[in-house]
């Protein structure tokens, strides 16, 4: 008898966590399970459609299905197909990895105003994700982000891109027509300490339709990312079609609105009495993710081992921005996955592996409706094959496109 | 022919790239494949022909790993003279101003100690959607010869 042991997500979180727990546990049957037929969520929905070379760790994770005898078990969700409780009574040992799925409102009076969207919203709809695949955010001409880390960045560029900026990418054009011709991005703190990757705020200075400026009067420490934005504005086109003014040190305090759209945001100056109004057709939060859904990170958090190692209670352990909150990019949840699956292969030492039923059990209460690598595949091949010119592939939106192209290719 | 591939990376592309070579480099020769932070400098000697493998981080930084053993290299000015070595960096043209400086930094640390560089620097730029075995396999086989014609 082998140890069993479930992965639920099937992101980069629990895919590192699988590669990782594979070298550690030899025998051990390890099984992702993810909510959607199609794996490696953030890297599929959140990472930006022209990032395509940060995406290309997708065939690290490929190989953990195809050669590393891990198994993918898609279109199985926690709390709806199954309940926590029962995966634990067929698995060793659950490891938690679905992420922080929900965007953290902007908390001020207005904030539900028809206009203000979240940036995890914003860029499911971009990126063809079921969840939001027909929001259709309606931006306007002025739009402020808020937010100062590589989110609000990726939102600054998707909408300064021409449409031939766009080759190699995987994004529908149809997905993204706009007619912004103003950015505001507001930070709350000082923008010498925002939280920007500089070779991304480097990436802007690329960009011919876009100009970059700081909003008058502010002012904010030398630091290498203030250096890299004042870079980025010093060689900036006033005359480009699409303005991005930064706005250094600023807080929500509230969004005005006309008829129930948004008209303005009310700012205060952090820590101080100024005031400032920027009038604007929507607003995109990016000011970070929290839990929803069926796996409530509140529940857990407590655990004093939470961040120390990943273990919950006996048979429970958490990985990735489920663990650690959501901070760090994709490598921070390699580490992580290394640090969780030696958590994991301790606690298992020395336990005879339990009476569940393991995978199989799994397959059973799921048989109805469970999908697997193959299916993937399947979905994988037709969006490769019908990628229009210049694209790598078209995502299929919907479920039941997905579900279709299964049916389809399972004959 | 005793080989030692050494890899620096954040994501783990590199470390997979590794293990691409060493099968590609296993039927013929002795492998060994580590992480840069599990050797030190003392580590690199005249009788293995070295295979460094990095990815570029961040702000055209090294991977911690890579990044703490060229620290160690420069601290303790270790003489490599007649070590042989090849360098391989993974890159991503979408970052055009910091584009494999990893690999540079690496590559610059070890010649200054006076190690023997087998080839050109090999470059993958990820944003082609070439795979990165398809250019450092070939790239490799040329450092080979190279190798080769230099024993000769």
């Amino acid at each position: 008898m082998t140890h069993s042991i479930a992965i639920v997500g099937a992101g980069p979180a629990g895919c590192y966590t699988a590669q990782a727990m594979r070298k550690t546990l030899k025998d051990a049957e390890i099984t992702v399970i993810d909510r959607l037929p199609v794996p490696y969520g953030l890297v599929r929905y959140g990472v930006a459609a022209d990032h395509q070379g940060t995406k290309g760790i997708t065939r690290q994770f490929a190989r953990v299905f195809e050669r590393q005898d891990v198994a993918l078990l898609g279109n199985v969700e926690l709390g709806r197909d199954l309940q926590l409780d029962d995966l634990r009574g067929m698995m060793d040992a659950v490891v938690l990895a679905t992420g922080l799925y929900a965007d953290r409102p902007l908390g001020v009076p207005g904030d539900d105003l028809k206009g203000v969207y979240g940036s995890g919203t914003v860029t499911r709809f971009w990126n063809a994700h079921p969840d939001d695949a027909d929001l259709a955010p309606e931006l306007g001409k002025k739009v402020v982000v808020v937010g100062n880390g590589n989110v609000a960045m990726d939102i600054v560029r998707i909408l300064g891109k021409g449409e031939g900026d766009f080759d190699g990418s995987d994004i529908d054009l149809e997905q993204i027509k706009h007619e912004v011709s103003e950015i505001h991005v507001v930070g709350r703190s000082d923008l010498g300490s925002a939280k920007f990757d500089i070779a991304m705020v480097k990436e802007l200075a690329g960009l011919d339709n876009l100009g970059c400026s700081i909003a008058p009067g502010d002012q904010f420490e030398d630091t290498p990312i203030s250096q890299a934005v004042n870079e980025v504005v010093a060689g900036s086109d006033a005359q480009a079609p699409i303005q991005v003014v930064f706005h250094s040190g600023w807080s929500c305090d509230h969004v005005e609105g006309a008829d129930g759209q948004v008209a303005a945001l009310h700012l205060k100056r952090t820590g101080g009495d100024d005031t400032k109004v920027l009038e604007c057709d929507s607003i995109v939060s990016a000011i970070g993710f929290g839990s929803s859904g069926n796996v409530d990170r509140d529940s857990f958090a407590q655990s004093p081992t939470l961040i120390e190692n990943g273990f919950i209670e006996d048979g429970l352990f958490a990985t990735g921005w489920l663990r650690r909150g959501p901070n760090g990019t994709i490598p921070a949840n390699r580490a992580d996955a290394l640090e969780v699956a030696a958590t994991v292969t301790q606690w298992l030492e020395g336990r005879e592996p339990g009476s569940g039923e393991g995978r199989a059990g799994l397959l059973a209460a799921t048989k109805n409706t469970a999908t697997n690598y193959d299916d993937w595949l399947a979905i994988d091949a037709h969006e490769t094959q019908t990628a229009p010119d210049n694209r790598t592939r078209k995502k299929l939106r919907h479920m039941s496109d997905m579900m279709d192209i299964i049916n389809n290719a399972r004959g | 022919m005793k080989i030692s591939i050494l890899f620096g990376t954040e994501s783990g592309n590199a470390e997979m790239l590794c293990d691409d070579l060493k099968d590609e480099l296993d039927a013929e020769h002795n492998v060994e494949i580590a992480s840069f932070a599990d050797v030190t400098p003392d580590d690199l000697d005249v009788d293995t022909y070295h295979i460094l493998v990095t990815s570029t981080h961040g702000n055209g930084d090294l991977p911690a790993a890579a990044a703490e053993f060229v620290d160690a290299v420069e601290e303790q000015e270790p003489n490599l003279a007649g070590v042989t070595f090849s360098v391989f960096g993974l890159g991503d043209m979408v970052f055009e101003e910091t584009f494999n400086q990893g690999s540079e930094t690496l590559m610059n640390a070890i010649l200054a100690r006076n190690a023997t560089l087998i080839g050109e620097r090999g470059m993958h730029d990820a944003s082609t959607g070439e795979m990165p075995e398809d250019i450092a396999i070939p790239w490799l086989q040329e450092c080979l010869s190279k190798l080769l014609d230099e024993a000769a």
